[in-house]
């Protein structure tokens, strides 16, 4: 069963007056349940826009998005919220953490919005940071974080609920070689036993060489969707997974 | 989620810091007027309980309190006196203590004089603390109000100055925190020559009365009865009851009044000042604004979360506002000791009320801005920057 299906999709920008930008140009994607994948591409070539397309971020100028067979065209502010809630987890490109907010805090914040009692956030808060390997930064406010730590902090966020869908903008870019490869170690983990679908952008060969599809887009078109053999996780300090 | 919203105000502390003195100084000014009303509204309450047990005739053109320059003639009362339904007709002076009394807060210090057979019936209103009350036949002698008491430093037994004449302190009033606290009552002859002494160029041949006051039979209903005498007697205003109330309220009206443009000024300023740093704070946070929603943030929940920060806004400046002021009615009341005047009064309405209002006020001043946060788009409001 599909878990997400595009269908003819397309976003139009209308820049000024005269030039509008076909951010998204027509796309046709199959995205099955428990996936890992990668999707790569020149800047400006319409990364950023499907992955907010397909989380319900933002809407088609023309074409659907179906979601468990569900065409989010018509749904209500409110029941696109409760999707995003319940079943996905986005990483953005800028990690956009609130600077009030501890790390820990940061991370129970999709926890608070689904009610969970304060106990259990703070437990599944502290399972996530450790599971980036953030544990002794928890009460560190974003500002005392380097680039990479508040990166790490935003993927925790992102898997603290679990979500079946997990859409990554970039996840890595802050990250260096060996922290890369845990992070994409620990979302493997998970799409193993949890079988959550995991749709990364990245510039990085690294990252998509670790995945077993990747869709190339260009000029807001799919320019290749290659299935490959993802590749084994070789992390720096001599580990292999 | 407090402890969020206030991390958020300390963000920019100068600005909330800002915002939230605007409104300590309006519940500032709203908690001491707001003292003063309550003080006002106690002597209100009780002139009223004095003034409404008797109709008062004064001269045509006078009010309540009597003029010093109004008088009428004895045979007026005795005229008073045969309108069916009177029971007692008592004629009465009223004189300022001090001269040059012009302007008092509350009920002024006022000497009244009573013809004292008469006016047993109204005396017997009045609650003695120390000593006696007014006798028929008594002269020389003063019952005395508590408050001028011990501003005269009046005991009983001792002798007081009155407008420089001595008087024997035969009795004490209770204290009832209104009118009566504040007057010397004499008996009619003693006033009189008091008056005459004022007023040399007046004939002193003719008795003469500056209030009658009227008590009625029972049964019979005084509004009807101060029709009565008004159409019966010529040259003379009654006050009914109702009118002395009526008369007296104006007194508070006036006040509330002013009270209530003072606390509509706090809040055009106020809130204004408050929907200005919310806005500002709004747009500051858009990308924030953004990232909630994204992540599953109900609209409801933005709305909640500025609508509460905008309230805690008015409910700090309504709580400091309202402390600073107690503080100064506390200071001012101290200061006005030593003159027996209590110009407050703290009451729970005075402690509560401005901390209520500045909490709804901040409330209503972060609708506007809380709808504009929760009307955010997800995807737009990351987009900012
Ligand atoms: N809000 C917008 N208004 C106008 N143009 C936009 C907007 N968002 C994106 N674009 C344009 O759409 C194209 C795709 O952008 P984006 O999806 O961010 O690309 P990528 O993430 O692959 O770098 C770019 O040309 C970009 O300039
Ligand atoms: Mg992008």
């Amino acid at each position: 069963m599909s878990n997400i299906v595009l269908k003819g999709l397309s976003k139009v920008y209308a820049e000024g007056e005269t030039e509008e930008v076909r951010a998204v140009n027509g796309i046709d994607l199959e995205i099955e349940k428990g996936e890992f994948l990668a999707i790569v591409g020149p800047s400006g070539s319409g990364k950023s826009t499907l992955l907010n397309l397909v989380g319900g971020l933002d809407v088609p100028t023309e074409g659907h998005v179906l979601i468990d067979g569900r065409d989010t065209q018509g749904l209500s502010e409110k029941e696109l919220t409760r999707i995003r809630r319940e079943k996905i987890g986005f990483v953005f490109q800028e990690f956009n953490l609130l600077p009030v907010l501890n790390a820990s805090e940061n991370v129970q914040l999709p926890l608070r919005y689904l009610k969970v009692g304060t106990r259990e956030r703070e437990r599944r808060a502290a399972e996530a940071l450790e599971l980036v390997g953030l544990s002794k930064r928890a009460r560190n406010r974003p500002s005392q974080l380097s680039g990479g730590e508040r990166q790490r902090v935003a993927i925790a966020r992102a898997l603290v609920t679990g979500p079946a869908l997990v859409l990554a903008d970039e996840p890595t870019g802050e990250l260096d070689t060996v922290n890369t490869c845990r992070i994409i170690e620990v979302m493997r983990k998970l799409n193993d036993t949890l079988n959550q679908t995991f749709a990364i952008v990245t510039h990085d060969p690294m990252v998509a060489a670790y995945t077993s599809r990747v869709i190339t887009l260009r000029d807001g078109q799919v320019e290749s969707d290659l299935a490959q053999a993802a590749a084994d996780l070789h992390c720096d300090d001599g580990e292999t997974i | 989620m407090v402890k969020v919203i206030l991390r958020n105000m300390w963000r920019r502390k100068a600005r909330t810091f800002l915002t939230v003195f605007g409104i300590v100084v309006g519940i500032f000014a709203l908690t001491v007027l707001g003292g003063l009303s309550a003080r006002l509204t106690q002597q209100v309450n009780g002139a009223k309980s004095w003034f409404t047990n008797s109709i008062s005739v004064v001269p045509s053109g006078g009010s309540l309190f009597g003029g010093e320059n109004m008088f009428f003639t004895l045979d007026k009362v005795d005229e008073i006196q045969r309108v069916p339904g009177v029971k007692e007709a008592v004629a009465g002076i009223g004189l300022f203590v001090k001269d040059s009394q012009n302007f008092s807060f509350g009920a002024p210090d006022l000497i009244v004089g009573l013809e004292t057979a008469g006016a047993q019936d109204l005396l017997k209103q009045l609650n003695v603390d120390e000593g006696r009350s007014l006798q028929s036949g008594d002269k020389g002698v003063v019952l005395l109000g508590s408050t001028l008491a011990e501003k005269l430093n009046g005991k009983v037994g001792g002798t007081v100055s009155l407008r420089g004449q001595e008087f024997e302190v035969i009795g004490i009033l209770q204290p009832t925190l209104s009118a009566p606290d504040t007057f010397a009552f004499v008996a009619y002859e003693d006033a009189l020559s008091l008056f005459y002494a004022a007023n040399p160029f007046i004939k002193q041949t003719e008795p003469i009365a500056s209030n009658v006051y009227v008590t009625w039979e029972l049964g019979t209903d005084p509004e009807a009865l101060a029709k009565d005498i008004e159409s019966q007697v010529s040259g003379v205003r009654v006050i009914s009851p109702s009118e002395a109330e009526k008369q007296i309220s104006q007194f508070s009206l006036i006040f509330n009044a002013i009270l209530f443009g003072i606390a509509f000024i706090a809040l055009i300023v106020g809130g204004l000042s408050i929907i200005n740093t919310m806005v500002m704070s709004v747009s500051e946070r858009t990308r924030e604004i953004g990232l909630k929603r994204a992540i599953g943030a109900e609209t409801n929940t933005i709305l909640g979360e500025y609508l509460l920060e905008s309230a805690m806004i008015g409910f700090l400046g309504g709580l400091i506002g309202m402390g600073l002021g107690v503080l100064a009615i506390f200071f001012l009341n101290n200061a006005t000791s030593s003159s027996n005047v209590t110009v407050f009064t703290v009451s729970l309405t005075v402690v509560i009320g401005p901390v209520i209002f500045a909490t709804i006020l901040g409330t209503l001043a972060g609708i506007f801005p809380a709808l504009r946060a929760a009307r955010l788009k997800p995807v737009e409001s990351l987009r900012e920057d």
